[in-house]
């Protein structure tokens, strides 16, 4: 109802404000590709105030004539790009040049906050806010993994962290708007505290070693990034509305953003809730979530040469964790694992959470500025702070249910500075400091000795990267050393209890060199091979006591040594607008001490009976994979492409296989896209697509029987249908989805979500959103 | 501007000056069952009373827990009780007393592998299921084996024979789960 009113506002603002003038300028210009800079056929041009329009033709060419002067919105839209909008004085004929990211499958993407971009070797891909919007209901986790080589660790479907190439916790990082994500990353039952409806892409790095990032020693990053403002000084925004029939999942967001020259400011909120999942026979007791965010993003430029922006987001979730998964001891988890139907099944849905269950909160200040020196030297520097409290609840007696069984607060503080020179065309240097502080703290309400200890953490890192480019060939190198401390007041587990503290500093060396190299018009290969050392993570070392996430006792081992991995990949890619297009990505990986939860011959006895235990030790891994993407365009309206993740990772000293390496899977897909409007019931339906997607995940191999509780799950293959279009109403822009999760409600188990040992997956699945733009 | 600059002379100044993480509070306990104890006494209070005890005072991993049996006679008719308690605790805390508190959300089975050993409930919760807190143990010939009591939190008393004292069908969570060598003489 609102939006109709916001329509309405609109649409009399704008009115007012056509006078009558002359009508007979010529609008044209060229649309490209952002990614490719290749020029976007049948790419849709509409002038809102003119409710007039046109598209572009192979050269992504357009011109529309007859155009009154005066301030003009003009919004752009293709199929597989959210729809952006320009907005011009225009007086005489004008001539304008306008990208849009389209291409969701980029390698060597450069990020594009830097005034001037320069091709990178690391690799990279991005989804766009397109994707980004259409699968609003999907968590951060979810939504990236539709990439190769990208799957996600989960412990049921609202708890789910990402894995790229095989790493996760404290060997990937996530960057939330350029900031470290700070809380607890490091369990598998920690989901990241960040809202993916604030970004306006998301990209995951897949390279031997980020350099210029903190804690990126392992290359494995994940940026979400919310762009610039748009330049347009009336107020914009987007209202959108998403359903998921599995959970009764409801959820809105809101977008609003205004530029001007003084300060320009965008909010963006969200508020999700979901109920009871549901598996194809029963629903999964307790796993509902409810979520609320907002950010505020404000920039100012105060020169050409000087802008700023300060950045401040809160986010606050509350997740329910199937009550059938919390365990007692070791005779309850072999009474709970393997059943057809989990204990405490309900035959009623409910949006209910009670233990066990997890409440999240993260808020997030930062600011950054980046000032040029002159047009070949600038500066970039970031400050922020996070506040993130975390508090878990376990089923407990005497009404301790209401109490968390685990409740940490941890504050981190982040300074960043980054001096960038292009000496010439051909070379370029970055440089920098990071320094960040940790303070993790126990709340002692738990009334349980706390699983990780007290600590400070100190970080300083210096860092220097060089890019050399030729005609053919792109060369870049980089350093960096890390100073590590960390202070850690743990309470003694023997009695009487009492404050043991540890103090240990690390140094962490790390270096890579990489190159791109043209071999043909159409054929790119990429070399990369980095070395990093990264120095064990506190839960590695001081973990202590009852871990659900493990469903056993996990023990730290005090006196780690740090991992040194060494990692080399090669991609080899075509030109992206070839009718066939193919990226392949094979890495390499040795890590030498690589720490790991490894489950003991012995079980530990207490009270409560026998407990399986996990404790951290070190071996040699190793871990190979090919990450394939191929399209190929049967025609203009047809598409397919296929994703195909391989991956296996060893244990070279015990010869087997490492855990929680992800399946391989196979991912194909078809669609069929309508490239000019089509109009019904009067309305032009725009960029009208259908899809189908068929994924396979392959049986887990290589894991012993000791390894783990169970076997690994059999593969299984879901099918999903989607459908979405766009409708221009005047001023405002209508999207419509509508999408198909298992649709042959198929029973499986997925060898990386823990629910695997007490419940089927999800059934099947119906999804709907509706968005405005305007 | 300036304020910028303060903030950032404030991150400065933090990661300089801070040093030592502060003593963290050691969490009050208050949940931890730290010893189990079986008192078993004959019908017509002849004979010793006989005593089972668990005990694993520092929680969860750490030191082994001590494990304390005696011998039953055979033939014979015991009452048993059994208690729960807290001794990290001064003066210990008897969670028994929540135990029967909340007596529809527990349940204490008994099972077993002594032939001829027979344990059946001798107190009811305020629904008229079984609590097992209070139970009737019999003993027939000699023999030996173990004897392994759970204490079950939220168990599901409409289970298939939960009420009888079968911990199969049972659910819920556990909150105490000891064994102990038994010889009947």
């Amino acid at each position: 109802m609102w939006s109709k009113i916001i329509i309405l506002i609109f649409a009399v603002l704008i009115a007012s404000s056509i006078n009558a003038q002359e009508c007979d300028i010529k609008l044209s210009g060229y649309i490209y590709d952002a990614g490719t800079k290749e020029p976007l056929e049948f790419a849709n041009v509409f002038i809102e105030e003119e409710l007039s329009g046109s598209s572009s033709d192979d050269l992504g060419y357009f011109e529309v004539e007859n155009v009154c002067a005066g301030h003009l919105h003009i919004s752009f839209s293709h199929i597989g790009c959210e729809s952006k909008m320009l907005h011009i004085d225009i007086e005489s004929d004008t001539s304008i040049i306008f990208y849009l990211d389209h291409t969701d499958h980029v390698l060597h993407q450069v990020s594009i906050s830097d005034k001037k971009s320069l091709t990178n070797t690391q690799f990279s891909e991005t989804i766009n806010k397109q994707y980004i919007s259409d699968n609003a209901g999907d968590n951060l986790s979810d939504m990236v993994s539709v990439m190769p080589g990208v799957s996600s660790l989960k412990n049921g479907s609202s708890i789910a962290k990402p894995v790229v190439q095989g790493l996760y916790g404290n060997r990937l990082t996530i960057l939330n708007n350029g900031v470290v994500q700070a809380g607890q990353q490091w369990g598998s039952d920690h989901s990241p505290e960040i809202d993916p409806l604030i970004a306006d892409k998301i990209s995951v790095i897949k390279g031997v070693n980020a350099i210029t990032y903190l804690n990126g020693q392992l290359g494995a990053i994940v940026l979400v990034e919310p762009g610039k403002i748009d330049k347009d000084p009336h107020l914009h925004g987007k209202a959108q509305y998403f359903y998921e029939s599995n959970g009764r999942s409801h959820g809105i967001n809101a977008q609003l953003r205004k530029y001007s020259p003084n300060i320009s400011w965008k909010l963006n909120g969200t508020l999700k809730r979901s109920g009871d999942n549901r598996s194809p026979d029963y629903f999964l007791r307790n796993t509902g979530a409810q979520e609320a965010n907002l950010a505020l993003q404000l920039e100012k430029d105060y020169s050409d040469n000087h802008s700023a922006q300060l950045y401040i987001s809160t986010f606050n979730s509350e997740l329910g964790v199937l009550r059938g998964s919390q365990i007692g001891n070791l005779t309850d988890l072999e009474q709970a694992i393997g059943r057809d139907v989990p204990f405490f099944t309900e035959e009623e849905f409910s949006y209910d959470i009670s233990a066990p269950q997890q409440q999240v909160n993260h808020h997030l200040i930062k600011y950054s500025s980046q000032l040029f020196i002159d047009d070949h030297k600038w500066l970039k520097f970031n400050i922020s702070g996070q506040y993130n409290v975390r508090k878990e609840f376990d089923v407990r007696r005497g009404g301790l249910s209401e109490t968390p069984a685990l409740s940490l607060v941890q504050t981190m503080g982040i300074i960043d500075l980054q001096y960038n020179h292009e000496y010439s065309e051909s070379t370029f240097l970055k440089s920098g400091f990071q320094g960040s502080v940790i303070n993790n703290t126990n709340n002692p309400e738990t009334g349980i000795l706390p699983l990780v200890p007290d600590y400070i953490a100190y970080n300083g890192g210096l860092y220097t990267t060089i890019t050399k480019k030729t005609e053919s060939l792109t060369l870049e190198a980089g350093l960096r050393y890390d100073l590590v401390t960390q202070n850690v007041a743990a309470i003694s587990t023997s009695l009487p209890r009492e404050i043991i503290r540890y103090d240990d500093v690390y140094h962490n060396i790390s270096t890579s060199v990489g190159t791109i190299f043209q071999i043909s018009e159409d054929l790119n290969l990429s070399l990369n091979t980095g070395y990093a050392l990264r120095s064990p993570a506190i839960n590695e070392r001081f973990s202590f006591g009852l871990h659900q996430g493990v469903s056993g006792i996990e023990e730290g081992t005090i006196d780690l040594n740090s991992e040194a991995s060494w990692k080399s990949s090669i991609s080899l890619s075509n030109n992206a607008k070839s009718k066939l297009y193919v990226e392949s990505i094979f890495y390499f990986h040795n890590i030498n001490d690589y720490i790991y939860l490894q489950p003991q011959a012995e079980f530990q006895l207490t009270i409560r009976g026998a407990f399986p235990v996990f404790k951290y030790e070190q071996t040699d891994a190793r871990i190979v994979g090919l990450d394939l993407y191929a399209k190929y365009e049967i025609s203009p309206n047809i598409e397919t492409a296929v994703t195909y993740s391989y991956i296996n990772g060893t244990d070279r000293i015990q010869n087997n296989g490492l855990v929680f390496i992800p399946a391989n899977n196979l991912t194909s897909q078809i669609s069929y896209a309508l490239v000019k409007p089509v109009m019904v019931f009067q309305k032009s339906i725009e960029n009208l697509k259908f899809s189908i997607d068929n994924r396979f995940v392959f049986r887990k191999t290589g894991i012993d029987e000791d390894q783990d509780f169970l076997i690994t799950p059999d593969a299984y293959n879901l099918i999903s249908l989607d459908l979405s279009g766009d409708i221009q109403l005047k001023s405002t822009r209508l999207r419509l989805s509508l999408g198909i999760d298992n649709v042959a409600n198929v029973k499986y188990r997925d060898y990386l979500n823990r629910l695997r040992y007490f419940s089927d997956d999800l059934g099947r699945n119906i999804k709907a959103g509706m968005s405005i733009r305007f | 501007m300036l304020k910028i600059k303060l903030f950032a002379l404030l991150i400065v100044g933090l990661m300089i000056t801070s040093c030592d993480k502060d003593d963290p509070e050691i969490p009050n306990e208050e949940e931890l069952i730290t010893t189990v104890i079986l008192t078993l006494t004959t019908e017509d209070g002849s004979g010793d009373p006989v005593e089972l005890t668990f005990t694993d005072l520092d929680g969860d991993g750490g030191a082994a827990p001590i494990i304390q049996t005696s011998a039953l006679s055979a033939n014979t008719v015991y009452r048993g009780s059994v208690a729960f308690l807290n001794e990290l605790e001064s003066p210990a805390e008897d969670i028994t007393e929540e135990v029967i508190e909340e007596d529809l959300d527990h349940q204490v089975f008994y099972r077993s592998s002594v032939s001829g050993l027979n344990v059946s409930y001798d107190d009811n919760d305020s629904e008229g299921n079984p609590l097992g807190v209070s139970t009737m143990i019999s003993t027939s010939s000699a023999g030996s084996g173990t004897l392994t009591i759970t204490l079950r939190h939220e168990p599901n008393k409409d289970g298939d024979n939960v009420a009888d004292g079968d911990i199969t069908n049972a659910g819920g969570e556990t909150d105490v789960e000891v064994t102990f060598n038994i010889d009947v003489e």
